[in-house]
């Protein structure tokens, strides 16, 4: 009758080393394919304040649109269609939509249309999609999956009319969106966003400068000189000014650094919030590649990217949900040789990364 | 996954109390609280079923579920604790006001007669005493195909380390028996203290020996389905409902009609038997 508590929900971590210089490498495809990114968080070690071209690029970062209580159905309307999906690419997510209790949306640059919908939503829609993948015994969610730029999807086509009068008729969607347009930015969207209450935001860039910080001594050649865990873990817990003493007097944390370490006299701990787009996180790796370039007392920068909790897809595309927790982040480790190590993680419900 | 809900919230007099205990629950990100009413007759003298206080005469603003933009749902349930089979009355007209029914068996009899005959929604497990009987997979998977949820509450444990050794024993020869189907998780609370967020009752679930997935559904899909079940015990197949109009002056508020219940044309609603189909 004893209850097994040895196991924890599924993680999955993908682990890739290469460098920028060789032509293989697939950092800028990784990169682009996480659409929805949430926030991007930067430690730069042995370093007090930003140099003044990654300040830059923080600043430079393209803002973004929350439309509150927009229609789902606007983003079949032909004008948007025309000026926004057709030409570059559109990035939208709903807001303030949990996944695992609401209907959830969102439009990839690629134009497709995701939405994930709970099973009165979906039978009232009456379009063709699948079950969840992580549905454990009740089927109680259903992904619609359509391509706006398909053929079939073309305005006045059969399959744009069901859809576009499922939306305006049968299942009245309405939630507050994302969105955001590259390379066009405000001015493609500006058709739509005048027709609802609309606000422009920046990311959110706040930086915070750390003193006397444990460090793992980090080996650009040598994958497994620390284990890919316990980086991870303590990554996270220096983005989260979390101590990492384990001081015996303290209960509440008891993560360490791991070993072998050195310490660092200062470091600087930089996150960026908001929806922000696959090619500003480019960009930046870029910015953080020439710094490393100067010689440095420390020869690593770490970036981690996070994707949105409550985002319909991850990957590619792929499906995504949230067990207990719905994590789809990727940690970037660059060094001065212009080598790096990627860890890719997810949680339960959802599919291995590229 | 549906929206979490917590169907037990025990009904104080005090109205400042009760509205606490519903903010919190809105803000700990339940989508939908019931607020039970508790009737255990006695031999001694009798005791009318008590009426429930409608809902807008005890919380003046319904607060908004955190992280979502609607308003919490609140509705009423009645407990019966049963120590004789007369205690409950089927189709009683009290109990049309109420729109979740549940019933706590004390003995083995009651508890196969509760399983396989009678017309309720959930089947309370005590969790405040060591279990008078033992689970018999007979009714226990009776009780299941009618579409029957079991429920465990865990604000005894929160208060007392006796009650938490009885809840966690009793929860866990529960699942041994229904192997994690049809079980329901809520709190008893009486204070905004005794409530805990979802996702930290989907860990205690483990600590019952529910799956990962089985707890989850234990906060959201199962009970979904318990107050879809609830909304078609009172209809006809899940169809048709009757409401009395007000003619005289002395009317209870009835509960709405199911079938009028969603502002969609004429959609398909689940069984009566298998709700969660």
């Amino acid at each position: 009758m004893s209850v097994d508590l040895d196991q924890t929900p599924r993680s999955l971590l993908v682990c890739d080393r290469s460098s920028f210089l060789n032509e293989k490498n697939r950092i800028s495809s990784q990169v682009e394919q996480l659409h929805f990114n949430y926030k991007v968080s930067l430690l730069l070690p042995e370093c007090s304040s930003a140099p003044s071209h990654l300040d830059a690029v923080f600043n430079s970062f393209n803002s973004f649109y929350l439309i509150r209580n927009m229609p789902i159905y606007e983003l079949l309307d032909k004008h948007f269609l025309k000026t926004a999906v057709y030409q570059g690419s559109v990035y939208g997510v709903s807001y303030r939509t949990r996944i695992d209790e609401d209907n959830c949306v969102a439009l990839m640059p690629n134009g497709h249309l995701s939405l994930s919908l709970d099973k009165d939503s979906f039978e009232l829609l009456g379009v063709e999609g699948k079950p969840s993948r992580f549905n454990h015994r009740t089927t109680c969610r259903y992904v619609v999956c359509v391509d706006l730029t398909d053929s079939s999807m073309a305005p006045g086509g059969r399959g744009y009319q069901r859809l576009l009068t499922g939306l305006r008729s049968r299942l009245q969607l309405k939630t507050d969106f994302l969105l955001s347009h590259h390379p066009g930015g405000g001015a493609s969207l500006q058709d739509l966003l005048s027709r609802y209450d609309w606000s422009e935001h920046r990311p959110d860039v706040s930086s915070h400068t750390l003193t006397d910080l444990s460090c793992p001594a980090l080996q650009s050649c040598d994958l497994q000189s620390c284990d890919p865990h316990s980086l991870l873990e303590w990554i996270g817990a220096v983005d989260a000014h979390i101590s990492c003493e384990n001081s015996s007097s303290s209960f509440l944390s008891s993560l360490v650094c791991p070993e072998p370490k050195t310490t660092v006299s200062r470091a600087l701990s930089v996150s960026v919030c908001g929806l922000l787009l696959p090619q500003d996180v480019h960009r930046l790796i870029q910015q953080i590649r020439y710094y490393l370039e100067q010689p440095r007392l420390e020869s690593w920068v770490s970036l981690t990217v996070h994707g949105f909790v409550d985002s319909p897809v991850s990957w590619r595309g792929n499906e995504h949900g949230v067990l207990r927790g719905g994590e789809n982040f990727y940690s970037l480790l660059i060094f001065h040789d212009q080598t790096y190590q990627l860890h890719l993680a997810t949680g339960a419900h959802d599919t291995c990364p590229p | 996954m549906s929206v979490f809900m917590d169907l037990n919230l025990s009904f104080t007099a005090d109205k400042k109390l009760l509205q606490s205990v519903v903010e919190t629950a809105a803000h700990l990100g339940f989508s939908t609280v019931a607020i039970n009413y508790v009737f255990e007759p006695t031999a001694k003298k009798k005791q009318d079923i008590p009426s429930p206080t409608p809902i807008n005469e005890l919380i003046d603003q319904l607060p908004v579920v955190q992280g979502r933009s609607r308003p919490i749902r609140v509705l009423n349930r009645l407990t019966i604790v049963m120590s004789d089979s007369s205690h409950f009355r089927p189709n009683a007209a009290e109990y049309r006001c109420f729109d979740l029914l549940a019933v706590q068996p004390t003995t083995d009899k009651l508890f196969h007669a509760a399983c396989m005959t009678y017309d309720v929604d959930i089947i309370c497990i005590s969790v405040t005493e060591k279990l008078p009987f033992f689970f018999k997979r007979a009714p226990v998977n009776g009780a299941v195909d009618r579409g029957v949820v079991f429920e465990v509450s865990y604000s005894a444990a929160i208060r007392d380390s006796t009650m938490r050794r009885y809840t966690i024993a009793n929860a866990v020869s529960l699942m041994d028996t229904c192997k994690g189907k049809n079980v329901i998780l809520s709190s008893a609370a009486e204070k905004p203290l005794e409530l805990r967020g979802p996702y930290d009752i989907t860990n205690l679930g483990l600590l019952f020996g529910l799956s990962d997935g089985d707890a989850k559904e234990a906060v959201s899909s199962t009970c979904r389905s318990v107050v879809l079940h609830a909304e078609t015990r009172r209809t006809a197949s899940g169809i048709i409902s009757t409401m009395r109009s007000c003619s005289e002056s002395s009317c209870q508020q009835e509960a709405p009609p199911a079938a009028a219940d969603s502002e969609a044309p004429a959609a398909k609603r689940a069984k009566h038997q298998l709700p969660d189909d």
